[in-house]
């Protein structure tokens, strides 16, 4: 019966040679610290989900964002679980990207073959932090709000096109109504789906050049 | 790069895969269990942690000291050594030189060696840098001075450098050793700071925030004794209050009772924020919102709108957990404390206008030494003196002082209820006891039932 079902959806899936291609492949002897990438990928898969609850009752409003996240806290069935582990999530793929990084440089995996998976990881990581950034104002507390515009402050900085960035990323002069539509839409919509793409690039690449081994003394 | 080079590289992977393991089940296994344990993380984070709530955010309030999230703190701290005009360098040039060498890392690192003994120069620069990150990111979060933050890069780099430099002669074994003590007390330092910091920030008054209805209320009643009952009177009754004109000249104005169904029903909760926050200087009500000179935050003024709405508004579904009023009642025979019933009453009938900077004959009721001893006409309250200018006034006797004739107090006409009077009464036979414990003791002398 079950290998019936399994021969018919094989034959259509090809979910023999998924497995070949995909799974069982050889790769060097790795350590704890090869784990890092895929956790930072689950941690990315959490953010998406927690994140996906949380737009169903957020409003990117002045108006309505604070009182719209209270509600999360002490109104919806485990909002408050949803939101404290959206919470501490950023904090720890940002942090957990970032060993990643430290990881790939000390093992000297980003040389030859591997210099596009490197690069794009370096894009990853700058990704993760706009959404750290973009994130922390939607709450829209005072401490949100006082960091944005300190932030926003220093892109301003920027010799020439400073006043223009600044612009850009607050839609004005001040950190308004429209700041906030735009970072939700950067944090929601622009930067998971730049992230999401140049993940499957960077597990594309891997796959291409299999796992790095760790360097001997020889190498 | 040379295809000898190439083929090298390729030939010792090859050999590395042959002698390796397989990507499915050894290492997804591991994948799977750090994930978990993350998951596991998480959720303990999100149930005993929880998100530090934060007030509502207050455009106008400057005096907020703004933090940026913590991975950001190393570039806040960074700045702080590029003031002024050389700001852009340290905001824009260094992160943008150090974000471009990291992307184009493998273009420019020539040396063809991967084992860390051969990569000293790489190694190095980027354990000055993390350390340097590492440092300034405690050093803004914590107690810890610029001196301090020196040594304990000294010891974050020394420590990574040191992991990394071969040294022949030494033993493995002992270099190991080394490893962990210094990253031990690496890890001891920054956690002595960060408890010094959070017993520091304890100490330090943070705004209360207020997460349901019941919060709200409680906090917007404390406000409202503090802020409005001068003018407004406890129960919202209103009363008279003296404005003074541009050209000196003093008005009687009268207040008319806020606390009415056609208040409630005509007022909508935005309304009611707009009148505290800008105040009618029509009718003689200064702003007190921070924006236009006034004491009150954003959040504190939307509390007391919920404590105004839930208390007056007969429409409003008042939630179970809430405290309808916190002056708890005395049984028979108890003598009444300071702390636990007199404060409670001062609080919510007296203090708006006995604090500093009001016009009280100096008398400040928010405290127990200045209750009894303070003010122009010291002592107000005398222990067993049924003649006490204070027992008289909310009596409704007016009193002659030595500023001059004390009025009834409260002023707004409206006498305190007579349970509160008798406690005062009850207060000042017993001696005026200050605890609970001293009250509890006077208590028990007195005969049973």
């Amino acid at each position: 019966m079950w290998k019936n079902i399994y021969d018919w959806l094989d034959e259509r899936l090809g979910l023999q040679s998924l497995y070949e291609n995909l799974l069982d492949r050889p790769e060097p002897h790795g350590t704890w610290w090869n784990t890092l990438g895929s956790a930072s990928l689950f941690l990315f898969v959490m953010q998406a989900l927690t994140g996906i609850f949380l737009t169903v009752y957020y409003t990117p409003s002045p108006d309505h964002a604070y009182d719209s996240i209270q509600y999360i806290m002490n109104g919806v069935a485990f909002g408050w679980l949803i939101r404290g582990m959206h919470h501490w999530g950023a904090t720890l793929m940002v942090l957990v990207v970032f060993i990643h990084m430290l990881r790939v440089f000390f093992s000297a995996s980003y040389k030859y073959p591997r210099e596009l998976t490197w690069m794009v990881g370096v894009m990853l990581f700058l990704l993760t932090l706009g959404m750290g950034f973009t994130g922390y104002l939607l709450p829209f507390n005072q401490r949100s709000y006082w960091a944005t515009v300190v932030g926003t402050n220093i892109a301003g900085v920027v010799p020439g096109v400073g006043p223009f960035i600044l612009k850009a990323l607050r839609g004005g002069t001040d950190v308004s109504a429209l700041t906030l539509s735009r970072f939700f839409s950067a944090h929601i919509w622009m930067l998971p789906a730049a992230l999401a793409g140049l993940i499957g690039a960077h597990l594309y690449l891997i796959m291409r050049h299999g796992e790095s081994a760790y360097p001997d003394a020889d190498d | 790069m040379n295809e000898e080079y190439k083929n090298k590289v390729n030939k010792k992977y090859e050999k590395n895969l042959q002698k390796g393991e397989r990507f499915w089940p050894d290492s997804i296994y591991k994948d799977l269990l750090i994930s978990f344990a993350i998951f596991i993380l998480l959720i303990g984070l999100a149930s005993f942690v929880g998100v530090h709530p934060e007030p509502k955010v207050d455009p106008t309030d400057a005096t907020y000291v703004p933090r940026p999230e913590w991975y950001f703190l190393f570039l806040f701290e960074f700045l702080k050594y590029f003031p002024g005009e050389l700001e852009w360098v340290g905001a824009t040039v260094i992160p943008g030189i150090l974000v471009a060498a990291l992307l184009l890392l493998p273009f420019y690192d020539k040396n063809p060696y991967r084992f860390y003994t051969k990569r000293t120069f790489a190694l190095g620069l980027m354990s000055f840098i993390v350390g340097g990150m590492v440092t300034l990111t405690i050093k803004a979060a914590t107690v810890i001075t610029g001196p301090m933050a020196l040594a304990l890069f000294a010891l974050v780099w020394g420590t990574l450098f040191f992991a990394l430099h071969k040294r022949p002669e030494q033993k493995t074994a002992t270099r190991k050793s080394l490893l962990w003590l210094a990253t031990i007390g690496i890890f001891a330092i920054i956690g002595t700071a960060y408890v010094q910091t959070a017993a520091l920030a304890g100490d330090e008054e943070e705004a209360v925030v207020a997460n349901t209805i019941a919060e709200k209320m409680a906090l917007g009643q404390d406000l409202y004794s503090l802020q409005c009952v001068e003018c407004h009177g406890a129960d919202g009754e209103g009363g008279t209050i003296t404005v003074t004109a541009a050209d000196g000249t003093e008005e009687l104005l009268p207040v008319k009772a806020i606390n009415t169904k056609d208040e409630m029903y005509t007022r909508n909760d935005e309304t009611l924020y707009n009148i505290i926050a800008y105040g009618q200087p029509s009718l003689g009500m200064t702003p007190f919102g921070g924006a236009y000179g006034g004491e009150l935050s954003t959040s504190e003024i939307e509390y007391i709108v919920t404590y105004l709405r839930y208390t007056w508004d007969d429409r409003a579904e008042v939630p179970a957990d809430a405290v309808s009023s916190s002056i708890p009642a005395l049984a028979e025979g108890e003598v009444p404390s300071y702390e636990v019933h007199i404060s409670a009453v001062t609080k919510r009938y007296c203090v708006s206008c006995h604090r500093e900077g009001k016009e009280n004959n100096n008398y400040i009721m928010d405290n127990y030494e200045d209750l009894l001893n303070g003010g122009d006409n010291a002592p107000n309250i005398v222990a067993g003196d049924m003649n006490s200018i204070l027992l008289q006034v909310i009596q409704g006797n007016e009193v002659n002082g030595q500023t001059g004739l004390i009025h009834v107090m409260p002023p707004s006409g409206k006498p305190l209820k007579d349970e509160y009077i008798d406690m005062f009464i009850r207060w000042v036979e017993a001696g005026m006891p200050n605890t609970a414990a001293d009250a509890a003791a006077l208590s028990t002398a007195a005969p049973a039932e």
